[in-house]
């Protein structure tokens, strides 16, 4: 069996940190959270240090988001999955560039954390509905393109929170809606600033024929 | 502005009349009586002929209620002026400002006629009249302490008179334009009040129109022909209940009235239990009053059929505006519209219901 996913969470709330590590410990199989505090430091020292993911809350008792703490944690080869209270689709996508994983607003519950949190600890992207909307209604001028299917899933996933009813819309199936979200990370992991996940990401969609040699 | 325009126009008129009556009336007798005594008469005839031409020329432009273009007011001031110095160099020595000579006061006339639209230079040109006519009168010769006296005071009546006339002139004009301003804001004030009464009566009929399916009603629920108690009863009461909170939310000063009206339908739906999840991607962009309200419409719709729980979510990318609802509903519930401008889209899938509303900007 392997070694059980750890996390580090980083969150002013010691409501949202404690809600947050039951969650995750009580998945099957559960998630251990290693370290958990209110300073972006207990993701760099003791056990936090080497934690598999780390669950960063955007807004540490401050108004401006902590870009920065993500941008140093993502080029240390971090696995980092945001959870913030703003659901403003800029943020949403600049964190993305930056290299996090998963943008999760923290109106999207317990089901979605668990997935991205373990998505991410496979060095996996994760794109729940909020982001799906904030992809769908990216208007900025780098923004990959597209296929028409793609933007459907993505508009679906919004509207209905619901793979199997995306799926049952599409008629296509819930893993098919899968990978269609993992191609569209993909195309955007290859668009803004260089990032070892982004990296990662691209490198093993093409090991598994997610995208073609051709597509970069 | 028009009004003051007018008014200066008229003014003019009067102004060259009293200028053709000052000459025909006034100065013609005596240029007639007094043709022995000039040196030459000649010139004296002529200068009057050629004034009288300034005024027939003015006459043009000033009776079809038009100012005097610039060349013909400054060039008919030279002429003008021109004029008054032969026709003063022919007086007899010992008339100067009296009876015999006609064109002293005359000039003044013209002068105003000529250059009342332009005060700076009127005041110039007359000066220069008075100084020239005084110069002439003292190079002539010498005069008593009488002579000097008597032509002082005809100098200075004149003067005194046609200077009065200037300024009641421009008094006039400057009323004219005050009064034309307040009657300018007067009549914006008046324009606004009409718009806003406009504004309301159509605000009330809206509202009326809107107002639709929740009179009957209330009336069903007040004669007791409708059961509060029964199922459909209920729907509608939802219905009304959540239109009428979309159309209170409508006239609402927001920066983002699309979002503000479906959380006011969502809230709606909150309120009667419905467990509502409402998600906005994008930013805002301009939707004209009636397209946002074929948009939310079938939002209420769809939200007041929803039983325990709705996904509302509002997308705006580049190319559309997409409201769409996916909730838990009776079957059969299916939603129509008539509306050219908003695609609308429902369907049952199982258990669940789900309706677009999508609109595309050009």
């Amino acid at each position: 069996m392997e070694a059980q996913l750890t996390a580090v969470v980083v969150d002013d709330h010691p409501a949202v940190r404690a809600g947050v590590a039951y969650w995750l410990g009580a998945g099957t199989p559960p998630i251990t959270v290693a370290a958990s505090g209110e300073d972006v430091r207990v993701a760099w020292i003791g056990d936090g240090a080497t934690a598999d993911v780390v669950i960063l809350d955007l807004h540490l008792g401050g108004p401006t988001p902590a870009l920065g703490d993500l941008r140093r944690l993502v080029e240390a080869g971090r696995r980092v999955v945001v959870y913030s209270m703003r659901a403003d689709d800029e943020t949403a996508l600049t964190c993305l560039e930056l290299g996090a994983l998963c943008y999760l607003t923290k109106a999207e519950g317990e089901e979605h954390l668990v997935e991205a949190t373990r998505a991410a600890g496979r060095g996996d992207p994760y794109t729940p509905p909020s982001l799906a909307g904030a992809l769908a209604g990216d208007r900025s001028d780098h923004r990959p393109a597209l296929s028409a299917r793609e933007t459907e899933v993505l508009v679906e996933w919004f509207q209905s929170e619901s793979k199997d009813f995306v799926a049952q819309r599409l008629g296509i199936t819930a893993s098919t809606v899968n990978s269609h979200l993992e191609r569209i990370r993909v195309k955007y992991a290859q668009i803004g600033r260089e990032a070892p996940t982004k990296a990662a990401l691209v490198a093993r969609a093409i090991q598994d024929g997610l995208i073609g040699v051709e597509d970069l | 502005m028009a009004d003051d325009d007018r008014l200066f126009a008229n003014i003019r008129i009067v102004l060259l009349a009293v200028t053709a009556v000052v000459q025909t009336g006034l100065n013609a007798p005596p240029l007639l009586r007094h043709q022995a005594d000039y040196r030459p008469a000649w010139a004296e005839n002529a200068a009057f002929a050629v004034l009288a031409l300034v005024t027939v020329v003015c006459a043009v432009w000033l009776l079809r209620r038009r100012p005097l273009p610039t060349p013909v007011a400054l060039g008919g001031a030279v002429v003008v002026l021109a004029a008054s110095v032969v026709a003063t160099a022919a007086q007899p020595a010992d008339g100067y400002f009296l009876d015999v000579h006609w064109s002293f006061g005359l000039v003044g006339w013209h002068l105003i006629v000529l250059l009342v639209d332009r005060v700076g230079v009127l005041v110039g040109a007359l000066a220069a009249h008075v100084l020239t006519s005084v110069t002439q009168f003292v190079l002539v010769g010498d005069h008593d302490r009488a002579e000097v006296g008597g032509a002082g005071v005809v100098v200075l009546s004149v003067l005194g008179f046609q200077s009065a006339i200037v300024v009641i002139t421009l008094v006039l004009r400057r009323q004219a334009r005050l009064a034309a301003l307040v009657a300018a804001d007067r009549d914006r004030i008046a324009t606004r009040a009409a718009l806003a009464e406009q504004w309301e009566r159509d605000r009330r009929q809206t509202f009326a129109g809107q107002l639709g399916a929740t009179l009957p009603l209330l009336a069903g629920l007040a004669d007791g022909a409708l059961d509060p108690s029964d199922e459909g009863t209920r729907r509608r009461c939802a219905l009304a209940a959540t239109q009428l909170r979309r159309l209170f939310a409508e006239n609402d000063d927001v920066p983002d009235p699309l979002v503000h009206e479906v959380k006011a339908c969502v809230d709606a739906a909150e309120r009667r239990g419905v467990e509502v999840s409402l998600a906005v991607s994008g930013t805002a962009v301009a939707i004209p009053t009636v397209v946002r309200r074929e948009l939310t419409g079938p939002l209420v719709v769809a939200l007041s059929h929803a039983r325990t729980r709705a996904r509302v979510s509002v997308l705006r990318t580049d190319q559309e505006v997409r409201v769409a609802v996916l909730a838990d509903t009776e079957p059969g519930d299916g939603i129509v519209s008539t509306s050219p401008l908003v695609q609308v889209e429902s369907g049952t899938y199982g258990p669940r219901t789900r309706m677009e509303a999508r609109w595309k900007p050009n």
